[in-house]
């Protein structure tokens, strides 16, 4: 079994050497187009590189401290958690940045959508490749290594243990949920730090090129314009797939863990079915990426239509349908020797898979919800649009009003995919919904990736002022990535809040500990003053936490903007496209800004579940937990949506409608999309990594603060 | 070399200058220091005809600057400028964005606008800036405005250019056309029913000034300049042919999204 998942994860890893390698031996173009494209590549790493000589000495510090706090174990699974994610990182946007050149070149040599379309797929295929193949290859390592080997998941080990600290706990459980940490704290820093340098790049580029200077999108004598190529690439290709790769695996764990505290609160389930409930989110997750890899190879060998959208659809759908069928047999074929009453699932051995599929289904129906809330193909964007007549007030207020009222219906479906997956199976139910939503993650970072690399080849078909028929295709490729971005915002924040739901009921037998009772001890009592405040605090903490990344990116906006009308006020001879900007400058003003703003709400993220689980103790947690997962979503589906369609509501009428460009309605669009853009871009995103972190934290220390806390030494 | 220049908007201006027509509406419209941003509508003209532009000293001063650099700009008269400019004298015009991009138009022979429909509206570049509807064709406009001496308000020359009307009916589906239509529907529609409709009534003002709200974006058939009984006609390019001649022109313009 573990053979198979250590194969299925470095067949992942192969396909994506594979069309990693088989891009790169793509032509790049011309002259002009590869110093372009070398200006991108060479800002993104720097970016990159300096991120992560910061990540390591953060990395260090917490493998020491949960080396001599927790386990050993845990510190060596923390520190594998965090390589895969940031090698997934740095492969992914390795290979966007190779992409982006290579993808503008084939339209400009083919005139092919198609064939440009596959170029930008196959580009974006790696990454997601990268998210499924090392995330799985990771915990399939500390499954092997630490449950089989150093044997955490046998019987006798699969309670609690007390470490020198006095500190009790099950090892496997610990391990697990370091790991995830590990991915956790990657994730945060590429979302986190990757959504301010993006949306300060933007933003600095749009207030003055486009609005002050009256040069359009992606020119060349814009200083900022190469920043918010960069951006693209370390916010939307490294920092949506650690995001993805952090819920994916948070689900995973969670499962996992649940299956261990089953087993301990219940001695009557047999031994063999507590290793299958243990293994068998990893098989699910195996046969995802197979399915995922089929769809995968099916848009690459396929004849193209002039459609991308359908073909990127095909793609998932294959990937959804087919993990659907296999992690049917999957469910089937482990349990059907069991007797699966005794932990109260529902439909017996296909239970987990209908769960899975619960989470399927509604991860895709999330991502509709999302695409009609900000398509311009739908009523709601549309009367953005139309509002836009009236001015930019009326802009703000239709496009808050289409963002909250998209809150309800997601809502919806979580809470009736909840609500089902629990019946069916139990809070393992809900993680296996989780892990459903996520199990063809790797064909949806692939669709996602393709956003970014399209964005970038437009810009670059733009800056190297190819034939306007080649940019007509980027720019339609384009079009299409900032659709499936909106789809991908959506299902990040769903599956976010599913794997954050499924770590709090880890929490919660964490938080019961050795007294937990299967069933009876799960409780989180709300009249308790303790997790009443704690839920009030967690659900002003998203306020806190946004309101402090916005005012990041207006911050390294504000810099930027400054820098850009220097440049112009300095040298006429950029404006007049006889001498060149300094990108350089531009970049270094978006990368310092990111990682000096991005390290308070970083800070608050780690640390509120710490500080406060050793004030107040674990019922404080709880509620802060609670408070700040239904904050979050409501507050990550709300910026998402409204940021998208206020996006859309723009392009809407740059398409030529209300009098288009230039034209008053065009002003109060533009308006809108600068408001929505660091909304969509960083506070959506960032929360998913705010309400995941807290959570994973929260497990890994839970058995720490419920011990030694200072309320409770006052009380007592 | 010394370049000639009339520049019709934002003002009525002759200027002599040692830069070639895209560079010097870059610098017109960017300045070199000062960091404006602005359009511009030029023309490159013949010099040395009659006596009421200082040639000589535009000679002696249009000259390097003691440390080389090309003299950007010698103006040579503001106000009432193109009544002195004989026709023949004119060469191509250059339109300028905002950002300095420059597109050159080219003189062909005068054609009627397509579709006419018994009106049409023109924008009023120089020396009087108003946007107008009326029920006359602009070479019988031209000649209205200059020769119709019954009337009390003539110029001696004139520079305007035909607007694209739409279906005012669809504000939805309006194409890129910037904020011509966005404000006083009402009235621009009683001025074209007016017009069309009200016996004698051949012209009628819309807007005073509506400077502001030109663009490229909104300029029909093209550009005319009149004066006397002749006119001087400029085609716009159509959308396609501009793809071919200057795309990013065109997208600096906000002719294309």
């Amino acid at each position: 079994m573990i053979g198979f998942i250590i194969i299925v994860s470095i067949g992942a890893l192969v396909f994506a050497a594979i069309n990693f390698y088989g891009v790169k031996k793509k032509k790049a173009g011309t002259d002009e187009m590869q110093q372009i494209a070398s200006s991108i590549a060479e800002g993104a790493t720097a970016f990159l590189v300096l991120e992560y000589s910061i990540i390591i000495k953060v990395v260090a510090l917490i493998a020491v401290l949960l080396g001599v706090v927790v386990s050993v174990s845990s510190a060596f699974a923390f520190v594998l958690g965090a390589t895969m994610s940031a090698l997934a990182g740095w492969i992914g946007m390795n290979i966007a940045t190779i992409s982006n050149v290579r993808v503008s070149n084939e339209a400009r040599l083919t005139k092919s959508l198609g064939k440009t379309l596959r170029v930008a797929f196959r580009g974006g295929s790696v990454m997601g490749l990268c998210v499924g193949g090392f995330a799985l290859l990771g915990l399939a390592i500390v499954y092997l290594v630490f449950g089989i080997l150093f044997k955490q998941v046998s019987p006798e080990n699969l309670t609690f243990r007390s470490n020198w600290l006095g500190i009790s706990d099950i090892p496997f459980t610990m391990t697990v949920s370091a790991y995830a940490l590990g991915c956790s704290i990657i994730a945060m820093f590429n979302r986190v730090g990757g959504g301010i340098f993006t949306k300060a790049a933007d933003m600095g580029a749009d207030l003055v090129g486009k609005t002050e200077a009256g040069i359009p999108e992606d020119d060349p004598r814009n200083p900022a314009t190469i920043a918010d190529n960069v951006g693209d690439n370390v916010g939307d290709v490294a920092g949506l797939g650690s995001d993805l790769l952090e819920s994916y695996v948070g689900s995973l764990v969670s499962a996992m863990i649940l299956a261990a505290y089953i087993f301990f609160s219940d001695g009557d389930i047999p031994v063999s079915l507590v290793s299958k409930l243990i293994y068998v989110p990893l098989l699910v997750a195996a046969v995802g990426i197979l399915s995922s890899m089929i769809g995968i190879l099916f848009l690459l060998v396929k004849k193209v239509s002039s459609n991308p959208h359908r073909e990127l659809n095909a793609a998932t759908f294959m990937g959804a349908g087919l993990t659907i069928i296999s992690s049917g047999l999957v469910s089937y074929f482990v349990f059907r020797t069991e007797d699966l009453s005794s932990i109260d699932f529902a439909f017996g051995a296909l239970s987990p898979w209908v769960c899975a599929v619960l989470g399927i289904i509604s991860g895709i129906v999330i991502g509709r919800i999302a695409e009609y809330y900000t398509s311009y193909d739908y009523k709601p964007t549309l009367k953005i649009a139309a509002s836009s007549q009236e001015g930019a007030a009326l802009t703000i207020t239709e496009g808050m009003s289409v963002g909250m009222v998209s809150v309800i219906a997601p809502v919806l479906i979580l809470g009736t995919a909840i609500i089902a997956a629990n019946v069916t199976a139990g809070l393992y139910g809900v993680a296996m919904a989780a892990i459903g939503m996520l199990s063809f993650v790797t064909v949806t970072v692939s669709v996602d990736t393709f956003g970014p690399i399209a964005d970038n080849a437009g810009g670059i078909s733009e800056m190297a002022k190819l034939h306007p028929d080649v940019r007509h295709i980027t720019d339609k490729l384009d079009a299409v990535g900032n659709t499936t971005a909106a789809i991908g915002k959506g299902f990040a924040i769903g599956s976010a809040t599913l794997a954050a739901l499924s770590l709090f009921s880890s929490y919660l037998y964490g938080q019961a500990g050795e007294n937990v009772v299967h069933g009876s001890s799960m409780m989180l009592n709300m009249i308790n003053p303790l997790t009443l405040v704690g839920a009030l605090v967690g659900a002003a903490l998203p306020y806190l936490f946004s309101g402090l990344l916005i005012e990041a990116v207006a911050n390294a906006a504000r810099k930027m903007v400054q820098e850009v009308r220097r440049q112009f006020k300095a040298d006429p001879g950029i404006i007049q496209g006889t001498s060149l900007p300094d990108y350089k400058t531009c970049i270094s003003i978006s990368s310092a800004g990111a990682l000096s703003e991005m390290r308070l709400p970083a800070l608050i993220s780690v640390a509120t579940p710490l500080i406060s689980g050793f004030l107040f103790g674990a019922e404080f947690v709880g509620g802060l937990l609670i408070g700040t997962t239904l904050s979050s979503v409501m507050l990550a589906l709300y910026t998402a949506n409204a940021g998208g369609a206020w996006d859309n509501a723009k392009k809407y009428v740059e398409d030529g409608h209300y009098g288009g460009k230039g034209s008053d309605a065009h002003k109060a669009a533009v308006v809108g999309d600068t408001v929505g853009d660091p909304l969509k871009d960083t506070v959506g995103p960032s929360l998913d990594i705010l309400i995941k972190i807290m959570a994973i934290v929260s497990v890994l220390a839970v058995s720490i603060f419920s011990k030694y806390n200072v309320f409770s030494l006052l009380v007592k | 070399m010394i370049y000639y220049y009339v520049v019709f908007f934002p003002i009525e201006a002759m200027i002599a200058s040692q830069l070639d027509p895209k560079t010097f509406g870059s610098y017109m419209a960017r300045g070199s220091k000062k960091g404006s941003a602005e359009q511009l509508i030029f023309a490159e003209i013949e010099p040395g005809f009659g006596d009421y532009f200082d040639w000589e000293f535009a000679k002696k001063n249009c000259v390097p600057h003691a440390d080389g650099r090309k003299k950007h700009s010698l103006y040579l008269s503001i106000y009432r400028v193109i009544e002195h400019i004989p026709l023949v004298q004119y060469k191509n015009i250059h339109l300028v964005n905002k950002d300095g991009s420059t597109l050159p138009l080219s003189q062909e022979p005068y054609r009627d606008p397509a579709n006419w429909d018994g009106y049409g509206l023109y924008k009023e570049h120089c020396p009087v800036h108003p946007f107008i509807a009326s029920s006359l064709k602009p070479k019988d406009l031209a000649d209205y405005i200059i020769n119709d001496t019954e009337k009390k308000i003539t110029v001696p020359a004139i520079i305007f250019s035909d607007v694209k009307r739409i279906d005012y009916s669809e504000k939805e589906k309006t194409g890129n056309i910037g904020n011509m239509f966005d404000r006083d529907l009402d009235h621009l529609l009683d001025c074209i029913d007016m017009v069309k409709n009200q016996e004698g009534k051949i012209t009628k003002t819309i807007d005073r000034s509506f400077d502001s709200k030109f663009s490229y974006q909104i300029v029909d058939t093209g550009f005319y300049i009149a004066k006397g009984k002749s006119i001087l006609f400029y085609p716009m390019p159509t959308r396609e042919a501009l793809k071919e001649i200057d795309y990013d022109w065109g997208k600096s313009a906000n002719i294309f999204s």
